[in-house]
């Protein structure tokens, strides 16, 4: 499903114009953006929780070379699904 | 990261933002979470823009066993949710908080944080480089690795790591590293990244101008080799035209004498080749002397063929014209066929010649279209 179906269907459920719709995504897109940026974890009623989590460091061996490097920790945008989503697709 | 933005905290946010009633946004976004878990279960991935994809990704059953009883179980198979983030939204988080929030409003300890988490780093390296430290071999790519990456970080965020950094980093490493550089035999991974940056330079340079002279004299070689060919060549046609005109061979050959002073070698090769064409040119008696017979069996093909006794395959097309009376298309041969593999003459292994391409070239061509045929 693209981003434009589910506006649609977004607009259908919730008797919105498309239009509004889309706007409301926008601002949602950034609003959570910015509070995850901000440090803090999103919670999606019914979902999941949205983070930014830390991958630690690590070291990796280049396998011809037998090189070994340090690959940086990095900050990841991770999706945790909530008990509910996880039932409800589970057999989807 | 502790702590969390509600529902009803986005709720408030998104409707203050986008100028809506608080119950316009909550069915919004009730409508959201709905319709995606609706567009997953119909659709398996549901994309937004500017956050990312939701994918459901089937897990397979398995199988197992059950620890205590030592029973086979199956586990059966689901469905996984995975979250996927936009490259653009992905970098951004990558890159730290810096960027949107110079951009923003909400500035919470953001420059504090890749600060701690760079010294961190640091530290970390530092152990690892502990670890390593004892084999010689290790701490030097380590040790040319890290500085890339460190800068790579240093710069969207401030310049008072380097300080945080540096003293961290280099005072070790740089002791280290000689005393390897020296008992270059034994560290093969070391000489590999420092060395290579200074001699690529002239070795390139060398490399250049040599090629180019290479070049500059097979180009030479060619003209005169296509000068002389076509010159004899066009003495015997006009001999066969009106036999009088011998003097003008005799002019040829002294000219060709004295070539190989320029470059012996090469010469022996492509001087030859003009004379001798010209007379073995009917082409199927070339044909007559025979290395061997070969029959055809299933996993036989003439490039094959043609490699094992030519040495390339390449020379294939000859294998075809000798044996075109039992042969009506090249690709599909029948197995017991009997294949004649002559000798080659020097002219018509020599692909150098233009002629001799050519004429390998017409061949291929005409086998290639007997292939198409049937």
């Amino acid at each position: 499903m693209l981003t434009k179906e589910l506006i649609g269907q977004i607009a259908q459920a919730a008797g919105l114009s498309k239009k509004d719709a889309e706007q409301l995504l926008a601002t949602t897109n950034a609003v959570m953006r910015e509070n995850l940026m901000a440090g803090k974890a999103i919670q999606l009623q019914g979902l999941g929780t949205l983070e930014i989590k830390e991958r630690s460091a690590r070291t990796i061996v280049h396998p011809r070379t037998g090189e070994r490097s340090v690959i940086p920790s990095k900050q990841q945008l991770v999706f945790r699904p909530g008990s509910g989503m996880k039932g409800e697709l589970k057999n989807a | 990261m502790a702590d969390k933005l509600s529902w009803t905290e986005l709720r408030r946010a998104v409707a203050a933002r986008a100028g809506v009633s608080e119950k316009t946004a909550g069915a919004f976004l009730n409508a959201l979470t709905s319709q995606l878990l609706e567009g997953l279960r119909t659709d398996k991935s549901v994309k937004i823009n500017g956050l990312g994809t939701f994918k459901l990704q089937g897990v397979a059953p398995r199988k197992s066993v059950n620890v205590t009883t030592g029973e086979e179980i199956v586990i059966p198979g689901y469905n996984k949710i995975a979250f996927v983030p936009e490259i653009g939204v992905k970098e951004l988080v990558e890159r730290g908080e810096s960027k949107e929030e110079s951009g923003k409003s909400k500035v919470e300890g953001s420059e504090i944080d890749p600060i701690k988490k760079l010294g961190e780093q640091a530290e970390e390296i530092v152990d690892l480089l502990a670890d390593l430290g004892q084999s010689p071999k290790e701490t030097a790519p380590l040790k040319e690795e890290r500085p890339l990456r460190s800068k790579k970080k240093e710069e969207p965020v401030a310049e008072p790591e380097p300080v945080a950094e540096e003293p961290v980093a280099e005072p070790e490493p740089i002791a280290e590293p000689e005393p390897v550089a020296e008992p270059e035999p034994v560290a093969e991974p070391e000489p590999e990244p420092e060395p290579v940056k200074e001699p690529e330079k002239p070795k390139k340079k060398y490399h250049f101008v040599r090629d180019l002279l290479i070049c500059v004299v097979v180009l030479l070689l060619l003209l005169f080799g296509g000068y002389f060919f076509l010159r004899s060549q066009l003495t015997k046609w006009i001999e066969s035209l009106a036999q009088p005109k011998e003097p003008t061979e005799v002019v040829v050959q002294p000219v060709e004498e004295p070539e190989p002073v320029v470059e012996p070698v090469v010469i022996d090769t492509v001087v030859p080749e003009p004379e001798p064409i010209v007379e073995p040119e009917p082409e199927p008696e070339p044909y007559s002397d025979l290395i061997t017979i070969e029959e055809m069996h299933e996993a036989s093909r003439l490039t094959w063929m043609a490699k094992r006794y030519y040495g390339d395959k390449k020379y294939w097309p000859y294998l075809y014209d000798a044996n075109r009376d039992v042969i009506t298309n090249p690709s599909r041969i029948k197995v017991g066929t009997p294949i004649r593999i002559p000798k080659l003459t020097k002219e018509q292994r020599d692909t150098t010649n233009a002629e001799t391409k050519a004429h390998l070239e017409a061949l291929r061509i005409e086998a290639e279209e007997a292939c198409r045929k049937k």
